[in-house]
Parts: C-alpha cells; structure tokens; sequence
C-alpha cells in the first residue's frame, strides 16, 4: 500500500493545482517558472489580452502555448495570481491595461474576476475565456460574457483510448459518481454511446462509505457485466490510501477489470490499479486556447453566443505489464501511447 | 507582466523533490537542439504520422546513425527550431518546405507518386455542395495564417472557419463532439482513423490536392552528401513509418 501514498498525495496536488488553485501556486513559482513568463515587448496600436493565472509549471505549458500562438496578433499581459491575490488587484489591472479579452486559469482566478463582476453589476467587464478551471460550464453561468474549455477529460476520449490499446472489447464501461457530478455523467453518457460505448453509471451518495463503494463496484463488475470502469477525478471517492486499497484495488484487482484513471500517479506496473491514465495535454490546450481567442475576435467578442469547448488533446499513460498480462495488447499499441509503463 | 507580493516565496525543498519525483513538476530542460549530438549533421522532422513522436525520433535515430535527427510533432515547435537549433537539414511535406523557401533535395514517393490525395472527412454523410460557413479541423501545419492558407487551397474557398489541432489523432474528437463539421487529413491517415472509431465516416478527395509527400531539404550544402546517403539507405520498415517507400532526386 506504500505506493498509494505518493499516488494519492498525486492526485490531491493535481486537483488542488488545475482546478481548485489558489493555494501556494501564485507566489511559489519557481525561478525557471518566473522566467519563462516574461510577455512579449507591448506594441502601440495592438490589442491587449490578459491572462490572469497561478504560476505553476501546468499553467505555465499552457500559457507559453498560446502566448506562442497568438502574440503576433495581440499584446499579452500576464497577472500572476496567488492566495493573497485581491479581486480589486485584478480589477486594478484590466483597468491599466484595457484588454480585449481576459484568460482566466483555474477556479480561484475565476472567483476574483466574478467578484469584479458582482462588486460593480453595470460596469463592462471584457469578455472572458475560463481555461483548467473544474465544471467551466457552471463557472460560466455565473458570469457574464465568458465562454472556455472544460478541463475534464471527456469518458469517450478516454474510452476510444483503451479500445485503441487493449485486445479485449470496450463496448460497456461503469463509472461511479457522486451527486454533484450527475450532469457531467448525462452529457458523458451521449458522448459515449456516439462511439456505441454504453456508459453504465452508479450513483453514490456524497458520503459514501467504502462498504458503499465496495458493494457499487462490486455490482458493476459482476452483474452489470461492464469491460472497464472510468474513475472519476472525485476525491470523494478516492479519500486516502486505506480507502482505495479497501475499495478500487480489493474489487477491481479480483475482477481483473480495466481501469481508467485520470492521474498518471495511479498508473504503477505491479500495483494493479490503474490500467490507462487520461490526462489533458496542455501544450495543445494552449493552442486550443488560442484558436478559441482567435474565433472570439473574428465574431467581435461576441462571447455568449461561444459554448464552452471540451477539451481535444490528451496524454496517455497505460500500465503495459498490467494489459499484457489480463486484456493482451494490441498490434502497434506502443506506438499510440504517450508513456508505457512495464 | 504583473507580479505579486512577496514573488520569491518558494516551496520547501522537500516537496519540491517530492514532485520532482513524481513528475509532477519539471526541472529545466536545454533546448532540444542541443540534445542532438553536436557533431553530427542535425535533421529536423516535422510530420503528420501514425505514431507518437519519441517512437519517431527513437526509431530514425536507431536507423540514421549518422546524423542527429529532432522530431517535432507540433508546428509552434518545429518553427522555435528553425529559428533557434539551426538544423543541417530538414524532413517535412513539401507546403512545409515551402513556406521556408526550401528546396527538397530527396523526395519521398509512395506506389510512384510524390503525391497524395487530402480527404474531407465527416460524420454519416460527405460534405457536399458548398462549404461556406462550416467549421473544418485540420491539424496545424503551417501556423494560424499558413494553416488558413493551406486549406483555403485544398477547399477551395475562403468562407470557412478552421480548427486547428496539435495532432492528428485529436481530429477524432473534433468529430465526437461535432465541435466541426469535417476534418481534413491525408489519404494516408484514413485507416487509422477508421481503426480508431465507431462513427460512420465519409470522405471525399479535395480539389485542391495532391499534397507533396515527406520530403528531405538540406540548408547546410556542406552536409548533403551524408544526408541524402543516410536517408536513402534507410530499410524499408522505417520508410513505410514515414510515409514512403522510396527517395527520388527532384
């Protein structure tokens, strides 16, 4: 069980980073973060975009990506944000610098510039792009004119994914959620039968006990008859090492079952836990990101018309020694896979 | 940019190298040029293919003992490369080649020609009639205004709206999501992308093609030999990996 510790440790440090922020990230970056976020020279005439943002080193690859892409059309303007980071400081900057369009990385950053909204209900705010920010679509409900790309891997992504690395079939995956994650389920569910994969999914309450989980996973695997199951980044339902062992590992190793996890950490050949890792690619998410900005200006910023994008790219991690041994490989599946792991 | 208070608080020691370990965070890193080993001609490939880029790079390295070969799976990459590694040479499709002004000095051909088609691909029926105002994906070849360019030609038309993506296996999802109406990919690229998925797919072949296959532009004249010697004498597996099965002389 020693192996979970860093795993999970893993898990809480990304979700805490990419979606919840707003800890240590603004003021703990490091001197190669620091140096890498130096913007462009301002040119006089060019429109400004302004990316408020935590400085660590995954907003940071998507930042350098779409400053890359879009610095010849517009200045950038990076506003570092940390916890002690003020929606006045915030306000204060897009005052100076009158962007065009604001970027606005992970739920913390997003907060503060909904504070700038609500503090001053009449004043016009520039439109927004929300990115690496958890449930974007109910972040942009609260706003106004925002639009964005979630950050959750969508379960067709990865389904497609196992399919295009296992010999066994993917045709049946079970997935346990919790009540806040029901909406994100439905639209999964549609997502998924496009690729005639049915997403057989148990809902839990928020509490749940591992008996409760156990017993959740248990029917999955054996009466719902599924081929995989799709772990949701909840940590509801991955809480510590002793309540994975005693829930995800006793059930799953025992039904020799895929699973796909959505942090590399949970993929460890000899663990026999996670199968295939689905993690966003953040250099594409820049990009992504980018051409967003670029449709946003060709439409005159008209922003609410914009739904919010599901993300396009991602990396894959695969635990080899596990699909060899339990689901067999398929031909050139090693050549499709972004990190093999044996 | 604007900074904080107090910018140069950092994370304890410790738990820098806990996620250093983890890989959760990354140390620096030199440019990829200068993982080339410096005293051999250094090649820069940038190409759409069926396999992940280090598999690529891994696999012509093993094969091309001679030179240095850096390969780039994302445009914004390749170009940071040209401007700053200053390979010896280059590997690309010829548009590629093109927009840098380069002249090929080996062209790769596949079944006799040095040329293939480009499909428009979608989603239970083909695109027919006109396609002003559909949103298109495509991967990034050439940049924001290069990548518009380049399909404007393909479609013939300039009423379209673009999508680029950074590779050629996240045209799929611009599908599953009907985030576009159609994607644009080589002809060689169907069958993986048919392997891949479930969705019923149309094609038809664009007007504005064919497309130059892989080709080999040498920028340092004192190097060619050794270039055109190593890339002809690759074996067969390894030209099929790249998308030819043979190296003509334009």
């Amino acid at each position: 069980m020693k192996w979970l510790v860093p795993a999970l440790s893993a898990l809480l440090f990304c979700l805490a980073d990419c979606a919840t922020g707003g800890s240590e990230t603004g003021t703990g970056a490091s001197p190669q973060a620091a140096a890498v976020l130096v913007d462009p020279p301002a040119r006089t005439g060019v429109p400004t975009l302004l990316i408020a943002m935590p400085i660590s080193p995954s907003f940071v690859e998507v930042r350098k990506s779409l400053v890359s892409e879009v610095q010849k059309n517009f200045n950038i303007h990076t506003f570092a944000v940390g916890p002690e980071t003020t929606a006045a400081e915030l306000a204060a900057v897009m005052q100076a610098t009158n962007p065009v369009c604001v970027v606005l990385m992970n739920n913390a950053t997003i907060n503060l510039y909904y504070q700038v909204q609500t503090s001053n209900p009449t004043a016009q705010t520039p439109p927004a792009v929300l990115l690496m920010a958890s449930f974007v679509e109910q972040a942009q409900a609260r706003l106004r004119r925002a639009t964005g790309i979630a950050y959750e891997v969508p379960g067709v992504t990865a389904f497609v994914h196992l399919r295009s690395v296992i010999a066994t079939p993917v045709n049946r995956v079970g997935v346990i959620y919790r009540p806040p994650f029901r909406a994100f389920i439905q639209r999964q569910t549609s997502l998924a039968a496009k690729e005639h994969v049915e997403l057989i999914s148990v809902s839990v309450p928020n509490d749940v006990t591992a008996a409760g989980l156990r017993e959740a996973l248990h029917s999955l695997a054996r009466k719902s008859k599924v081929d995989a199951v799709w772990m949701l980044n909840d940590n509801g339902l991955v809480r510590d090492a002793e309540f994975v062992d005693d829930t995800w590992r006793t059930e799953l190793s025992d039904a020799k079952m895929p699973l796909i996890v959505g942090v590399p950490n949970l993929v460890a050949p000899g663990s026999s836990l996670g199968t295939l890792a689905v993690v966003p690619d953040h250099e594409a998410l820049g990009l992504q990101a980018a051409n967003l900005v670029f449709d946003l200006s060709d439409n005159d910023w008209r922003v609410d018309a914009h739904p919010v994008e599901l993300p396009l790219s991602v990396k894959t991690v695969v635990d080899i020694k596990q699909v060899r041994s339990n689901f067999g490989l398929r031909p050139d599946a090693l050549k499709h896979i972004d990190k093999a792991l044996e | 940019m604007t900074r904080l208070r107090n910018p140069r608080r950092r994370w304890p020691q410790p738990i820098v190298w806990f996620l250093l370990g983890l890989g959760l965070v990354h140390p620096y890193q030199p440019p990829r040029r200068a993982m080339a080993q410096a005293s051999k001609p250094v090649v820069h490939v940038f190409l759409q293919l069926d396999a992940k880029s280090s598999i690529v790079e891994k696999t012509l390295q093993q094969h091309l003992p001679e030179l240095g070969i850096v390969v780039f799976g994302r445009f914004r990459d390749f170009e940071e490369g040209l401007t700053n590694g200053r390979p010896d040479a280059v590997l690309s499709i010829t548009p590629v080649l093109q927009q840098r002004g380069k002249a090929s000095c080996l062209q790769g051909q596949r079944g006799g020609k040095s040329t293939e088609p480009y499909l428009l691909a979608s989603v239970n029926q083909s695109l027919e009639g006109s396609l002003a105002g559909k949103t298109i994906g495509v991967v990034d070849l050439l940049g924001h205004d290069g990548t518009q360019t380049f399909l404007n030609n393909l479609l013939k038309t300039k009423d379209i709206k673009i999508k680029r993506v950074a590779k050629i296996e996240d045209l799929l999802p611009l599908l599953e999501f009907s985030a576009a109406d159609g994607i644009v990919l080589p002809s060689s690229m169907l069958g993986r992308l048919l392997e891949r998925t479930r969705l019923v797919i149309k094609t038809k072949e664009l007007l504005g093609g064919p497309v130059g296959l892989p080709a080999v532009a040498v920028l340092n004249p004192a190097v060619r030999d050794v270039v055109v010697r190593s890339f002809q004498s690759l074996d067969v597996p390894t030209k099929r990996l790249l998308g030819v099965d043979t190296w003509s002389v334009p």
